[in-house]
């Protein structure tokens, strides 16, 4: 398991750090990897909790909107990124214990979450008024909150975290986040939380908390959205109500569909995919940037119903397995075998 | 149950469940009315009557999926009625559901290792879950999901779901319902094994297994105990004849 864990870190450095040098344009490269982090959230939930949540957007708006209020009423930035964190985390939090200790099923599960989305992006967009101010913020409704400090270089305060700077600290979020909730999974608490997704009331039977279970895994990726959030407010340098949009909700549900829930890899490939084809069509004004996303969504349910990283992982898999058993001979077996025990 | 001198009632120290007139409406429905149920520690009691007497919503009210509209479920004593499914395991009660309750795409050893982690350490937990797949002789399906097992094999991995919780009040819903032959003679010998630790109440049609198991049986009826006595007397029962076959004429 750790050289497994090790190779995936060694390999997601690589690309990560390889990345600039292969594509040009930095800018969108840093929103792509906090679309990542984005999608890594709702696949940590949704695909190993079985919590199917609407509303991430929510938690990504917080996270952003956390970022901007906390830094203009706080000196430090650092002390705003905190900020973001935590808000998301303790709101997914009580969210989620209304919800699970309410015994909510998955269908009202998505509606609630969808709604309280949508009624902090009504809220956010009525708070154009003066009144509306959080210490020194005002919350400047349709038009957001512009102008707020952004993160600094720990060592250098004069200096911002922008451009190559900003990417390779989203990308070491991103790889941080991705094995830490590979190391999350192969623990009990993982564990747990997959037997949950699999059989909520056998679980029970057994003895385990379910509503507590679950309530700390809907935290979790509240934080992990919040924390995307933060991102998001320092590549943008503004943040706006459309962070709680229905299209940004969407948007998120249909990386995870494409990418794959059930893999954590899954999820950050569909964004990546998604999101560059996103700007890319943005850029021209042939086709629909919508009715190409869709369509993109119809297809993959059609013919890859699983998403495309599980679709192909076991042929890779297979082919490292009869690469192995070829020199290997029985122990390769054995490993390859318990590999897959572990890929889920 | 004993009732004291201030009209109170104080549990005998020997019974590990007692039920005191649970009653269970659902609307208009009554499933369960008064039943009054006695289970010594050590006792292996075999529940039997026609579909529909309420025995399955008797489990569901001891596992706390159910909380009765009447009445009062003791465990080791303390009162727990209404309280949740996750706490009534914890006080040491398993059960194996009528239609087997699994978690289908985790490996017969992952479903019985999350079982005994519940409330042993990891090392603990692999453990008997080694020694629990041995029990049952499921070692060569181990690492195979269990969405992909025969009805039977599936049976035995809810077993070992229960048995690795190290329950002390085992519920056994069916257990030979669907098993060949030469299964069914290992469950008989699994509960035996069992009961050596914790008491058993098992819901089971099959007279031949209850026979083969059981010393005192408990029937129910329209949600009502009919009788309780050893199983010959039970057998030899006409009223319970009448229940199970019809009245006759």
């Amino acid at each position: 398991m750790l050289r497994e864990a090790l190779v995936s870190a060694l390999i997601g450095l690589v690309l990560l750090l390889a990345a600039p040098f292969l594509f040009d344009d930095i800018y969108t490269l840093t929103v792509l990897t906090i679309y990542g982090l984005l999608a890594l959230s709702l696949g940590f939930v949704w695909g190993f909790g079985g919590i199917l949540c609407f509303g991430q957007a929510a938690f990504f708006g917080l996270g952003a909107y956390g970022f901007a209020i906390a830094s203009i009423n706080f000196a430090d930035p650092w002390i705003a990124a905190l900020v973001s964190l935590i808000i998301p985390a303790l709101f997914a939090a009580a969210l989620g214990a209304m919800l699970f200790y309410g015994r909510l099923s998955d269908v009202y599960l998505a509606v609630v979450t969808l709604v309280v989305t949508l009624i902090l992006f009504k809220f956010m967009n009525s708070t154009a008024g003066s009144a509306y101010k959080i210490g020194n913020a005002r919350l400047g409704g349709y038009n957001g909150i512009p102008g707020f400090d952004t993160l600094t270089l720990p060592w250098d305060s004069s200096e911002y975290l922008i451009n190559e700077y900003l990417y390779y600290f989203c990308a070491l979020i991103l790889l941080l986040a991705y094995l830490g909730l590979r190391w999350l999974l192969t623990a009990p608490f993982g564990r747990i939380l997959v037997g949950i997704r699999e059989n909520e009331l056998r679980a029970e039977l057994v003895g385990y908390d379910v509503r507590l279970i679950k309530t700390l895994a809907f935290a979790i990726g509240g934080m992990l959205a919040g924390l995307s959030g933060m991102l998001f407010a320092n590549w943008a340098e503004i943040v706006t109500p459309a962070l709680f949009s229905l299209s940004q909700s969407a948007e998120i549900i249909i990386w995870v569909i494409v990418g794959g829930a059930g893999s954590l890899l899954g999820p950050i490939v569909g964004a990546f995919v998604l999101g560059a084809l996103k700007f890319f069509l943005g850029q021209q004004t042939l086709v629909n940037n919508l009715f190409v996303l869709g369509s993109i969504l119809v297809v993959t349910v059609l013919f890859l119903p699983r998403g495309i990283v599980p679709t192909l992982t076991p042929f890779f898999k297979r082919r490292r397995r009869r690469s192995r058993t070829a020199g290997g001979g029985e122990r390769g077996g054995r490993n390859a075998r318990r590999r897959l025990r572990h890929a889920r | 149950m004993d009732a004291t001198p201030g009209g109170g009632f104080v549990m005998r120290a020997d019974a590990i469940l007692e039920t005191r007139a649970v009653t269970m409406r659902f609307g208009g429905v009554t499933a369960l009315e008064n039943v009054d149920f006695r289970l010594e520690n050590d006792e292996l009691r075999c529940l039997i009557g026609p579909n529909g007497a309420g025995k399955s919503t008797f489990f569901k009210c001891l596992t706390g999926l159910l909380t009765p509209s009447e009445g009062s479920i003791y465990l080791q004593g303390e009162d727990c009625t209404g309280i949740h499914p996750h706490a009534v395991a914890r006080r040491g009660v398993g059960i194996k559901t009528q239609v087997p309750s699994v978690m289908n795409t985790l490996t017969a050893h992952e479903n019985i290792w999350l079982s005994a982690r519940q409330s042993q350490s990891s090392r603990e937990a692999n453990r008997t879950t080694e020694e629990v797949l041995e029990r049952l002789a499921l070692q060569d399906i181990a690492n195979d999901e269990v969405a992909t097992l025969a009805h039977g094999k599936r049976q035995l991995v809810e077993l070992g779901i229960v048995m690795a919780g190290r329950p002390s009040l085992v519920l056994l819903d069916e257990p030979a319902a669907g098993l060949t032959g030469e299964e069914v003679e290992r469950m008989i010998a699994v509960i035996r094994e069992l009961n050596r630790d914790a008491a058993l109440v098992i819901v089971e049609h099959d007279m031949h297994f209850v026979r083969s198991i059981a010393q005192t049986v408990t029937v129910f009826h329209q949600g009502r105990v009919l009788t309780e006595a050893p199983v010959e007397e039970v057998m030899a029962d006409p009223a319970v004849r009448d229940v199970y076959l019809g009245k006759r004429a």
